[in-house]
């Protein structure tokens, strides 16, 4: 452990972040994953649908921003569960570190390994729907802003969901209907650029989302780690 | 007046139990007076017939969905805050309640698009939110019994109702920011556009939901009371 | 179809779901006298 400023937020914060950083560098196998599931699914559908370009560049957007979701869902199991069971989550929930610094650490590095490529990908699957290039950057835009949301959101479902029966299935029932908001602005800002609306209203609510987001959910986070650890 | 000694659930007990039986009634006198202003005393609507009728269960019941969610918020939010067990089991008590209007505003909202809008559904920005909701209230009821410990669920619960209170917002303002289906809100704080005995006839069966959900609130209170506290003795002394 | 059917499902659906709520809070009653039974026959036995 460093002991970059000990107690301080800041320094949880660069501590959780990069410790995780660089487990997940070490072991690449879940950020892989998450990336191959996404561009995967992303395939599957013109495989299904069939080639019609125009059906294509309509359903793309919405398509994109689900594989999306799925592919961020995937990875949120495993953001607290390993240090619970091993009880180093309740090692850190002692530590003279404040709680809300690494939790916003550990989001930090799983949007890192998760979003960020997500969203990094997202024109060239983009390409293969046949989006214009405004639609395009509209909708990495749209990603760049909302993923960090996912991640925010999931991490609180996950904590909540720590030890609990049901598993999985349980995570799905929580996290996704808290994603609907931002899959619909997300994809509807991709959408209203291609139709020729602007996408500023849907991109503004999505950032005025994340701002919620940051300032809130973190310390929601810590309350549901702290309830779980009791 | 000492409140924190309603808070102990043995005297909350005795309180619902006297109290429910009331609000049961009022619920039906509501509904009986609310129904007879909706079908007797409301007249035909001059573009959608009969069918509008619906209108009496569909708005109301939406109104009561989004309600109840706000009001098992609170009690989250006062358990958390005040860590009190009773908080925690109402909310618990609230939210089928609040998933049943839920349902029904979809289900009746259906049933009212097909004859008017020409279909069952449509992923217009109300409805979407609106089963989003519904999902809301299943997430909180399987949280809540997703644990060995009443207590981790009853908090981790809680935390989650304030998390999806975003999502209200969102389904109040939805029919303003997006032009789909849903009209705009014909019953606003400053007047209404529509005609007096369907506007009271919406309102007595609001008001009659609102007194039903108090009483099954508090019947439903009652039985977790006594499952929770079963090992107190003045549980065991009934 | 005619209005008639839409009404129809719709108030008979509310009632139907109202009837399984109250149904489910009186099962909710029993269950909780019948956890008190148990409680009070455990502590019988000691």
């Amino acid at each position: 452990m460093t002991t970059m400023a000990l107690g301080s937020l800041p320094g949880g914060f660069a501590w959780a972040f990069s410790c995780d950083f660089r487990l997940a560098w070490r072991n690449p196998g879940e950020t892989v994953l998450v990336v191959a599931f996404f561009v995967l699914v992303a395939s599957l559908f013109p495989l299904g649908v069939g080639a019609d370009m125009r059906l294509l560049e309509r359903i793309g957007p919405g398509v994109i921003w689900v594989c999306a979701l799925l592919a961020a869902f995937l990875s949120l199991p495993a953001m607290f569960s390993s240090d619970y069971m091993d009880g180093s989550l309740e090692q850190m929930a002692l530590s003279s570190h404040p709680m809300v610094g690494w939790v916003s650490g550990k989001i930090a590095a799983h949007w890192i390994m998760t979003g960020l490529p997500l969203t990094v990908l997202s024109p060239l699957l983009a390409l293969q729907y046949g989006l214009e290039p405004d639609t395009l950057l509209v909708l990495a835009a749209a990603l760049a802003i909302g993923t960090p949301v996912l991640s925010l959101l999931g991490a609180a479902c996950s904590a909540l969901t720590l030890g609990a029966r049901g598993g999985g299935m349980l995570l799905a029932l929580l996290a996704l209907p808290l994603f609907v908001p931002i899959l619909i602005f997300g994809a509807g800002a991709a959408q209203a650029q291609a139709s020729g609306l602007s996408p500023s209203p849907h991109l503004s609510l999505l950032a005025a989302g994340l701002i919620v987001a940051a300032m809130g959910l973190p310390a929601a986070v810590c309350l549901a780690i702290r309830i779980a650890l009791d | 007046m000492n409140w924190s000694y309603f808070s102990s659930p043995s005297t909350f007990y005795r309180l619902a139990g006297w109290l429910s039986p009331w609000f049961f009634a009022l619920a039906a006198i509501l509904t009986a007076v609310g129904l007879y202003y909706g079908f007797v005393v409301a007249p035909t609507d001059a573009q959608q017939g009969e069918v509008y009728r619906v209108i009496f269960i569909h708005v109301p019941a939406a109104w009561m969905s989004m309600f109840i969610y706000f009001v098992m918020a609170a009690y989250s939010a006062a358990s958390l805050t005040f860590n009190t067990r009773l908080g925690a089991m109402m909310a618990r008590a609230l939210a089928p309640t609040g998933a049943l209007f839920t349902f029904v505003a979809l289900w009746t909202g259906a049933f009212w698009g097909r004859p008017t809008w020409g279909t069952y559904w449509a992923w217009d920005a109300r409805m979407t939110s609106e089963l989003v909701l519904l999902f809301l209230y299943f997430g909180f009821i399987a949280l809540a019994n997703a644990f060995e410990d009443p207590r981790r669920g009853d908090r981790a619960a809680a935390l989650l109702a304030l998390i999806g209170l975003v999502n209200l917002p969102i389904i109040y303002f939805s029919v303003h920011w997006w032009n789909t289906l849903h009209q705009g809100s014909t019953v606003k704080l400053t007047g209404t556009s529509m005609h007096v005995a369907m506007l009271t006839g919406m309102l007595l069966m609001a008001f009659a939901f609102w007194m039903y959900s108090i009483g099954a609130a508090l019947t439903r209170v009652r039985s977790i009371i006594l499952e929770r506290e079963r090992r107190a003795r003045w549980a065991r002394s009934l | 179809m005619n209005h008639g059917f839409y009404l129809w499902m719709s108030y008979g659906a509310t009632a139907i779901a109202i009837a399984i709520e109250i149904a489910t809070l009186a099962a909710g009653r029993a269950r909780a006298r019948r956890l008190i039974e148990e409680e009070r026959d455990l502590e019988a036995q000691d």
